[in-house]
């Protein structure tokens, strides 16, 4: 099947049976066809069902209050009020924000300009480096953590954005590199020569023909560490344990810590807190895709 | 400096002829500066901020640092963590989830099939598999405990298949809170390991599918005997992030759902990590669960870079 309907690009029938039996044996193979197509559009629409129901039942429950989600009939909105109450979700999805595009911006300046030397400008131990780098990758967050915390710890950095994001660049830095270098290598060495020989000087060679060209990476980049910060806890947890300087993640995982607010009120918290990751990943979901494969580098 | 000390990637390169030359090395040399200059950062920020606390926690993890007072003891402290048995149980959960791998690799293998057929609408689909990938697991976990609980969708499930006699609450339970947190995990990953088996089966040669076809094959031989094999690395791409996930992202998860319990229920490692250090304050012991952690994904890793080198000599 799979072969069949790559060759024949879409549901024309018939196409490709050379010499087959007469009409009404086209017919029955047709209908088959058919019975097979709405089969698993049925699964599929089963499955999809199954992966929504999360985003349903947040919107659901959002909009109830205590009672009315007890008897789970009736809506209101009285919950939304409550959440801006108990959570200071304006600032903290300032903080999120903050925290993400200067941690985002500094893993950029670190990753595509190693990814650029590493690709382009070899010298000698620059392959050793590279492989460091890109082995820092397995190293586990929990792993770190304890001494992480006590080194910014002693820098006066908990609970301050810095410390937190020294932490997401760290933690960004090793595969962002590995993208990068991945994608520059694609780019002729010839072209990068060229611009030096006219005088460019590798700097600017890089700021000017090679860091433009690579947008699609930049872009993938972007988008998987934004899901990846926004979305992160333990980070956050730690490092910042102000209210003051909460990421919205942070805020609600501790609000549902609490074990006194009530679950409407964590809904319509949830769908705040997603709402920015999902508008991101819908504009962006080609590079996220890329991103994710792209660890397997042909 | 002088011409004797360019960069050696320079001798295959150079131009015969004598004025070329100085020209040439006076350019290498600026490139070898430009490489290293442009390498720094990123190689400051690894070195810095996961290769010096990397060692920091190995020296840590030899101490019985309490967070106030540190005193060294030695790698006998790995012998004594190694024979606490809330060690051992928190181990054994971590073994109990990779139970799930199968199923939260081969569920997205059927689903990718699934889309790789190709019918109307399965971009639509393909999105809203995905999805999920985009929303944090604390909120995941949220929307989880309410599926899980007494009066929640699975038991209204339950009941609605006739099996309202076994209603429970899965996280109540030290076993089957594990489950249900084995459950969100396989659910969690759907959409990423789809996505992943659907881009390999998108590289595959047509012809050789059709070949198989016309050679009589059914499709569910062709689906075992031909595309599986053929989407091997992607199959062990997915198991090692998979793996990764299991043993290094679920904190999130384990802290909305269940926070550890009942009991030490659902304490994975690297929940251990956190609770030790920042619940009970033991520092050194808190080290030497991230220590062990650490262990345990190298050697993920090896085997993973063993099995491709041994099977066919070409990495990835």
């Amino acid at each position: 099947m799979a072969a069949d309907s790559l060759t024949t690009a879409g549901p024309a029938p018939g196409s490709g049976a050379p010499g087959s039996g007469g009409a009404p044996a086209k017919r029955a193979l047709r209908a088959r066809r058919r019975g097979r197509i709405g089969l698993i559009f049925a699964v599929m629409s089963v499955i999809a069902v199954v992966m929504l129901y999360p985003f349903w039942y947040i919107l659901n429950n959002a909009f109830r209050n205590q009672s009315q989600f007890a008897r789970q009939s009736g809506h209101s909105g009285v919950s939304w009020g409550q959440l801006f109450s108990e959570l200071p979700v304006g600032r903290e999805l300032v903080n999120s924000t903050v925290i993400c595009v200067a941690s985002i911006l500094l893993i950029l300046a670190v990753s595509t300009t190693a990814g650029f030397a590493f690709a382009k400008l070899r010298y000698r131990g620059s392959g050793l480096l590279f492989l460091g780098v890109v082995a820092a990758l397995m190293v586990p967050l929990q792993s770190i953590i304890i001494p992480e915390y006590v080194n910014l710890g002693k820098l006066g950095l908990i609970n301050t954005y810095l410390g937190a994001i020294l932490v997401y660049v760290a933690l960004g830095t090793p595969f962002a590199t590995f993208l990068m270098a991945t994608y520059y290598r694609g780019i002729s060495d010839d072209l990068i020569e060229a611009a030096v020989m006219d005088g460019l000087g590798y700097e600017r060679t890089f700021l000017r023909i090679a860091l433009p060209l690579s947008w699609p990476a930049i872009a993938t980049v972007t988008v998987l560490q934004f899901i990846q910060i926004w979305d992160d806890l333990l980070v956050g947890l730690l490092f910042l344990q102000n209210p003051e300087q909460r990421t919205i993640t942070v805020g609600l995982a501790a609000l549902s810590a609490g074990r006194t607010t009530s679950i409407p009120v964590l809904m319509a918290g949830s769908f705040i807190s997603a709402v920015p990751a999902i508008v991101v990943y819908l504009i962006f979901q080609r590079y996220l895709v890329r991103g994710l494969t792209l660890g397997m580098g042909k | 400096m002088s011409v004797s000390e360019a960069a050696p990637g320079l001798a295959r390169g150079s131009a015969p002829g004598q004025t070329a030359r100085p020209r040439r090395s006076r350019l290498a040399r600026r490139r070898r500066r430009a490489g290293i200059l442009l390498s720094l950062p990123a190689v400051i920020v690894v070195v810095a901020l996961l290769g010096i606390p990397i060692g920091q926690a190995v020296y840590y993890s030899m101490t019985n640092w309490n967070g106030l007072t540190a005193q060294w003891i030695g790698p006998s402290t790995y012998t004594t963590a190694l024979s606490d048995p809330i060690f051992w149980r928190v181990l054994e959960n971590n073994g109990l989830l990779l139970l799930s791998i199968p199923f939260a690799i081969g569920i997205p293998l059927a689903i990718a099939a699934l889309l790789n057929e190709h019918v109307h609408g399965w971009r639509f689909f393909r999105s809203v598999y995905f999805l999920p990938t985009a929303v944090s697991w604390v909120v995941i976990g949220m929307v989880a405990v309410q599926f899980f609980a007494l009066n929640g969708l699975l038991n209204k499930l339950l009941a609605a298949v006739g099996l309202g006699s076994v209603q429970t609450n899965l996280l109540a339970g030290q076993r089957t809170a594990l489950l249900a947190l084995a459950i969100t995990f396989i659910w969690s990953m759907l959409g990423t390991n789809t996505i992943i088996f659907l881009t390999g089966m998108a590289t595959l040669d047509p012809t050789l599918l059709e070949a198989a076809r016309v050679d009589g094959l059914k499709r569910r031989q062709i689906f075992f005997r031909v595309t599986l094999p053929l989407l091997k690395r992607f199959v062990q791409f997915s198991f090692v992030i998979t793996v990764i996930s299991a043993f290094s992202a679920l904190f999130s998860l384990i802290f909305v759902m269940t926070n550890g319990g009942p009991g030490f229920g659902t304490t994975t490692l690297e929940f251990f990590v956190y609770q030790s250090a920042f619940s009970l304050g033991q520092f050194g012991t808190g080290a030497l669960y991230g220590i062990i952690l650490f262990v345990i994904m190298i050697v993920v890793g090896l085997v993973q870079l063993r099995l491709i080198r041994s099977e066919d000599g070409e990495g990835w």
